[in-house]
């Protein structure tokens, strides 16, 4: 009987001291959970640089893919077992319940201490900020370090506009000219446009850029409030744009349920011709075929919009800092060093990606200096977002559309109903 | 013989592992996964909103794309009860036939089952495909011109239907195993009395082989169900609930929502989705024991 016993009480404490939070502690000073498996040798290259500088070790494991990477934070918050540095990759209303939680720290002292925020993109530090009375009740202040800047823009490969008999140095500037382009490319047997629209998220970011257009910030969030229906008129304008792609066979084969990597593939080897896509396609457009050639424009405004042209972007990647941590002074000093010239340069040239810190962006490639001038005109920063439901049917409707199961007027009736549903549950809960 | 007092708290002791195992590890994820569902919460607030049964009245009656997803996952399960295991339940009845190389037919028929579903999903992606398939190059090779570039995974005609081939490719192997299984504990004896009975292929199939498989295939079947209303790794691999939500099943809606920070109302319609998968289950016990 006691054999059994002290059995029992030796599994037990095995089991529980493998599930206590000492056993998982390392001799870290600062760890970064992150999900950026390409970027790992260079983060691991400037940990080394500042351990050797500073004494402090820190440590970048990688999490990937993306959403398994949210998940992992999701269930560490729960558990309060959080690193040091982290990204919740989740949208504003998100973000906040994290810092009203109290997982993630408010820097805005330090990143007042000597100018810090001054280095930075104003576009991608607003986009980690909240403004005062906020919806979500957050206190107003800076919450995020911007350690890359990106947007979306349409990349077009220059032999095939040849091929087409198109100057590849004259790009379409207006919507019409757009179509006009993609329907030569047809004529001559070449597929015109690709996108990763198979991600809701890189169909909606198209989209959005056209909601801006016509209806600039107010409409926006006229629209969020209820105010203006998605029924209106220049809603289903820009069903009509994905309908026009689709009814002129514009569109690569199988659009709807790309993602990205494979429209990123297809471009690359010259599939296609035109591709709707962020600032990382630099880096990974070379990596797949160094001989591409290629050029990139912004995307064609509809002449009768009302409103400048706004681009997906701003942050391209972010950390927050763990509020919690004993080590959260070192962890700041570190994405401080972090994000200073010398460092961010480096990030810079080994990843192709466009540096947060605006004084390292001076030297870029010439295609990547198309991108940093553009996040000025990234999308401009909202006090609350739309519900990710009316989201989610906005951007399936987008797909029915291009797939013809779905007129404009029926895509656009079927999002407002499901605005109306979700603000009738607001009601309720409320 | 009577059991001691001190005999039972021995056996007992001997079970407290398991149990903690149990009550750590299942009883209380369900427990939990019930709680979860009368709030509302993220995941991440520290205050949970409860909201009682407000999350299953709306998945039960203002949630249309969650019953879609249900009917997707039905439909994909018809086809593999009916294909799926009729094909296993035919190769098994041919390898049982003492043909050369049985195992080697063992072994190629369950490869696809213990292979992981995304990579299975990733690479029947890439026969599906509308640019560089090589299902479509086929086609068109034997004439069918209008397979040039048709996306199976993108047309709403073939989406779902595409992806319940894969899952049948990837799934018949167990159901082969099993019924072969349970083909070769079907005694030689019994054939031999049919065939002195004058008994030829046909009725020895239906009056022993059928009769005797009867609890083996409901078996199967049942697995074949849960199995495939809880397919995730194809879909999110092939189609990510595309084109425009046709492939959605109820555990990508989960993870949708989930995802999306709705840990409240995704547990709410996980509770749901598991009554579905528990009234299935009986129903199919119930009838296959009618039947017998």
């Amino acid at each position: 009987m006691l054999r059994a016993v002290l059995c029992l009480f030796a599994v037990s404490a095995l089991f529980f001291s493998s599930c206590s939070k000492e056993a998982v502690e390392l001799d870290v000073d600062v760890m970064v959970w992150h999900w950026m498996t390409d970027r790992q040798d260079a983060f691991e290259k400037l940990a080394k640089d500042y351990f050797t500088k500073t004494g402090v070790k820190v440590i970048f494991e990688t999490y990937a893919p993306s959403d398994v990477y949210k998940n992992k934070i999701s269930a560490a918050a729960t558990a309060n077992l959080l690193p040091e540095i982290f990204n919740p990759m989740a949208n504003k209303k998100e973000i906040a319940s994290y810092i009203n939680a109290g997982f993630v720290a408010d820097i805005t002292d330090d990143m007042n201490k000597d100018n810090w925020k001054d280095v930075f993109f104003q576009r991608a530090l607003e986009n980690l900020s909240f403004e005062e009375n906020n919806e979500w009740g957050v206190k107003s202040g800076i919450y995020g370090v911007p350690i890359d800047v990106s947007s979306m823009l349409i990349y077009y490969n220059k032999d095939l506009f040849r091929q087409a008999g198109l100057d590849p140095e004259i790009t379409p500037k207006t919507w019409g000219e757009f179509v006009a382009f993609a329907k030569k490319l047809k004529a001559n047997d070449i597929q015109p446009f690709v996108s990763g629209f198979g991600e809701n998220w890189i169909i909606g970011a198209f989209a959005q850029s056209y909601q801006w257009e016509l209806f600039g910030k107010e409409g926006i969030l006229s629209t969020i409030d209820g105010v203006i229906p998605y029924t209106d008129a220049r809603w289903v304008k820009i069903f009509n744009l994905f309908k026009e792609l689709k009814d002129n066979n514009l569109l690569a084969t199988g659009v709807v349920t790309m993602i990205n990597k494979d429209a990123e593939r297809g471009f690359a080897t010259g599939k296609f011709a035109m591709a709707f896509n962020g600032s990382w396609g630099v880096n990974v457009y070379n990596s797949m075929n160094p001989n591409l050639n290629y050029g990139v424009f912004y995307l064609p405004i509809l002449p009768e919009a009302q409103h400048p042209m706004r681009f997906f972007g701003g942050e391209g990647s972010a950390f927050y800092v763990n509020s919690k941590s004993p080590n959260k002074q070192k962890a700041i000093d570190f994405l401080k060093w972090f994000t200073s010239e010398e460092q961010q340069s480096f990030l810079s040239k080994a990843t192709s990606n466009i540096p947060a810190n605006k004084n390292a962006s001076s030297d870029l490639p010439p295609i990547l200096k198309i991108f940093a001038e553009s996040i000025a005109n990234t999308f401009g920063q909202l006090q609350k977002i739309e519900d990710w439901q009316v989201v989610n049917v906005l951007n399936t409707s987008l797909q029915s559309v291009i797939i013809g199961e779905k007129t404009p007027q029926k895509a656009a009736k079927d999002v407002q109903d499901e605005k109306a549903r979700q603000m009738k549950n607001k009601k309720a809960t409320a | 013989m009577k059991i001691t007092n001190k005999e039972k708290m021995t056996n007992f002791c001997f079970i407290i592992p398991a149990l903690i195992l149990f009550l750590v590890f299942s009883l209380y994820p369900i427990v939990r996964t019930f709680e979860l569902s009368v709030f509302q919460w993220n995941g991440v607030d520290k205050n949970m909103v409860f909201v009682g049964f407000a999350q299953y009245k709306d998945i039960l009656f203002n949630n249309p794309s969650f019953w879609k997803s249900m009917l997707n996952a039905g439909y994909i399960t018809l086809l593999a009860l009916t294909i799926q295991n009729g094909l296993a339940l035919l190769l098994a009845l041919l390898v049982n036939q003492n043909v050369k190389g049985e195992n080697i037919y063992r072994t190629i028929f369950f490869l696809p089952p213990v292979l992981s579903g995304v990579v299975v999903g990733l690479i029947w992606k890439f026969v599906f495909d509308g640019n560089f398939g090589i299902l479509d190059h086929f086609l068109y090779g034997l004439g069918f011109k209008e397979f040039h570039d048709y996306a199976w995974l993108s047309e709403i005609k073939t989406a779902i239907s595409s992806v319940a081939v894969v899952h049948m490719w990837k799934g018949f192997g167990y159901g082969f195993i099993i019924l072969l299984a349970g083909l070769q504990t079907i005694p030689v004896e019994l054939y031999e009395a049919a065939r002195v009975d004058g008994a030829n292929s046909w009725q020895q199939f239906k009056n022993v082989t059928l009769p005797l498989l009867m609890p083996i295939f409901t078996i199967v079947s049942i697995l074949t169900i849960l199995g495939t209303m809880q397919i995730f790794d194809l879909i999110y691999s092939m189609t990510r609930g595309g084109p425009a939500g046709h492939t959605h099943v109820p555990i990508t809606k989960i993870y949708e929502y989930m995802n999306n920070g709705e840990f409240g109302y995704s547990t709410a319609m996980a509770v749901v989705f598991g009554v579905v998968l528990l009234v299935i289950s009986y129903a199919q016990i119930y009838f296959s024991k009618k039947f017998k």
